[in-house]
Order: structure tokens, then C-alpha cells, then sequence
């Protein structure tokens, strides 16, 4: 059983995905050119695109990594608030930040991760996510670069899971909804 | 910190999808009040109020209203049709419409399958909200899932 089996369709196949990143690269280079960025990144689906986006990038540029907790986990039940499972490692006061994030979805953890990297006086925060899913947009959320705008689909693969699985997939596909007990695609 | 748990005690929810929603929200740090405002959409010829819409949700934050759908068909092309009116008459406002599958979607996304499941189980074939089964294709075409400008 290969995890190629799971995907119903690629929606973006390795070589498109390779391609818009190398163009967001270009476009941040001439953007934060005579800056030093401090690229931060969610775990851990975020760690392909930030991985690949960060070797295109001619910039001298340093990476940080954050993990939050998700709603519906047995931190949900403990406290009923989101916390910093993993916080910055440096400060970021006066930095230049761009968040990389590999989907925005609802919106609501990054809203909450803005509000959070504010309060530690950074020069500027801009955001860079690869895939944007606004049907179920929950919070404004100002994205500065997109690498594609999708449909309402469950994706996975460049590092986007279920369930942990299917991080390693080199494009992005469509899950089958059997897989997560769903109903047939619709329409 | 979300408006409604500072402002005092939790409403009384028409459905448990809409408590859930509003525990997401309070999870994050979404403000959000339940049911804030009644839009009349429909008049008799003495000017009388027949028929208005009351969203689940405000979001004042983002200033968008939020509604979820209930399951059956029926219920879903009445409240397509009433979001019609809203749009019409009121250009303004923003809602959102969240059909079943997109909080089914919410709930794969959070791993919340069980409560799903809970959710199917107390409302039996489609007599609740938003859970168990998918709004039918045709009810998403017939209104886009956010209005306004």
C-alpha cells in the first residue's frame, strides 16, 4: 500500500510547486534586499516550503521555528486557551519577520501567533504561506505573498499532514475522504 | 479574550455545533457575540415585520457576521433564500455562511471525528446542525459562502 494510494488528485505537482517557490523567493530577495529577515515558521507543516523557500532566497536571512497548540488536543481540554508549545529561540525586537506558513485555512492560529509576535516589537511582520484557503477565513489576516490560492479541498503532501501522514508526498494532492471518514466529493 | 466569556455567562445555544464554534473561537482569542443582531428582510403591505435573519455569530473583530447551516435540504434553501434578501437589502454586511460540510471540515481538521459522531448520534438523520452529513452541491451553488463587500 503506497501513500500515493490515498490521493485522489494532485493538485499541484512537484514541479509547479518548485516553480512558484522559486518566483516568491525571487520576489522576497528584491523585496527585503539590504535587510536581514528572521524567516519564522509554524511546525511542522511548514517545513518543506520554509526549507526550499529559504534556499532560494539570496538573502542573509535566519529562520526560527514555533510550535502552537491546536484546538480539539488534550491541551484543549486542560486549559480551553491556545498556548506556545514551542516558543522563538531569539528575540525579535527591531527584526524584520516574515512568517512562512505552509496554509492559511480559517486563519485563527495565525491570527493568534500575529497578536503574539507583535508583543515582542518586531520592525515588521509580513506573511508568506504557499497555499491560501479563504472559504472558511475566520480572522483578517494580511497576507503579503501567496504562492496559490485553492479550493476548498483537504490537502496534504509538501508537508501538509493527516494525522501525521503524507508529510513526505513531493506535490500537493487531494486526500480521498474515505480516508478521514468523509462523504464522496461533491458535485 | 473573546467578548462573550468576559461579558458574562456563556448563552443558552440553539445548537451544539454553534457551542462549538463558539469554543474554537474562545480557544483562539476570537471575540465573538452569539446572535447580536435581527435584520427584518421581509414587510406585509401594513409595514409589518414578517420574516427576518438572525445570524448565529458577530465577529466584531473582522466585522463579519457567521451562520451555520442546519443539515436538511429544506431548511438550507430557506436559509439560502433568506441570505438572498439579506444581501439585497443590506449590501453592508458581511456573513459568512458555513454549511454542514464546512464545519464536518472544521471538525476532521481539529480531530474532533468523535464529537462528529456525537453530534449524528443526538440528532438522529439530519434533524440537527451541522454535522453529520454534507450540504448537497446545489445548496452552495445557489449562494456564494461570503456576501458583502
Amino acid at each position: 500500500m503506497s501513500l500515493h494510494d490515498d490521493v485522489e488528485e494532485i493538485l499541484l505537482d512537484s514541479e509547479t510547486v518548485a516553480n512558484r517557490v522559486s518566483e516568491l523567493a525571487a520576489e522576497l530577495t528584491a523585496d527585503y534586499a539590504g535587510r536581514d529577515p528572521v524567516l519564522v515558521s509554524v511546525l511542522k507543516g511548514a517545513l518543506v516550503f520554509l526549507a526550499d523557500l529559504m534556499r532560494a532566497m539570496d538573502l542573509p536571512s535566519s529562520i526560527d521555528l514555533m510550535e502552537v497548540s491546536s484546538y480539539g488536543g488534550t491541551a484543549t481540554e486542560s486549559s480551553g486557551l491556545v498556548r506556545i508549545m514551542k516558543d522563538l529561540s531569539a528575540s525579535i525586537a527591531d527584526e524584520d519577520v516574515l512568517i512562512v506558513e505552509d496554509i492559511i485555512d480559517t486563519g485563527l492560529t495565525l491570527n493568534y501567533l500575529l497578536r503574539y509576535l507583535w508583543e515582542r516589537n518586531p520592525a515588521s511582520i509580513r506573511i508568506c504561506c504557499l497555499l491560501d484557503k479563504p472559504a472558511r477565513r475566520l480572522a483578517e489576516i494580511p497576507i503579503d505573498y501567496i504562492g496559490f490560492t485553492i479550493p476548498d479541498r483537504f490537502v496534504i503532501g509538501y508537508g501538509l499532514d493527516y494525522d501525521e501522514r503524507y508529510r513526505n508526498l513531493p506535490y500537493i494532492g487531494v486526500l480521498k475522504p474515505s480516508v478521514y471518514g468523509g462523504a464522496p466529493p461533491e458535485g | 479574550m473573546a467578548d462573550q466569556l468576559t461579558s458574562g455567562s456563556p448563552p443558552r445555544f440553539a445548537h451544539e455545533s454553534e457551542a462549538e464554534l463558539a469554543r474554537i473561537l474562545d480557544f483562539y482569542g476570537v471575540a465573538w457575540r452569539y446572535e447580536p443582531d435581527v435584520f427584518p428582510i421581509s414587510w406585509n403591505a401594513d409595514g409589518a415585520v414578517i420574516e427576518s435573519f438572525a445570524p448565529d455569530f458577530y465577529l466584531p473583530e473582522i466585522d463579519l457576521y457567521v451562520e451555520l447551516t442546519t443539515l436538511k435540504q429544506s431548511l438550507v434553501l430557506k436559509k439560502n433564500r433568506k441570505l438572498r434578501h439579506l444581501r439585497q437589502l443590506y449590501p453592508e454586511i458581511r456573513v459568512k455562511l458555513f454549511y454542514a460540510r464546512d464545519f464536518r471540515a472544521l471538525m476532521v481538521k481539529y480531530g474532533r471525528t468523535g464529537f462528529l459522531a456525537d453530534l449524528v448520534a443526538a440528532n438522529g438523520n439530519g434533524n440537527g446542525n451541522g454535522a453529520a452529513k454534507v450540504a448537497p452541491a446545489a445548496a452552495d451553488e445557489d449562494a456564494p459562502a461570503t456576501t458583502g463587500p
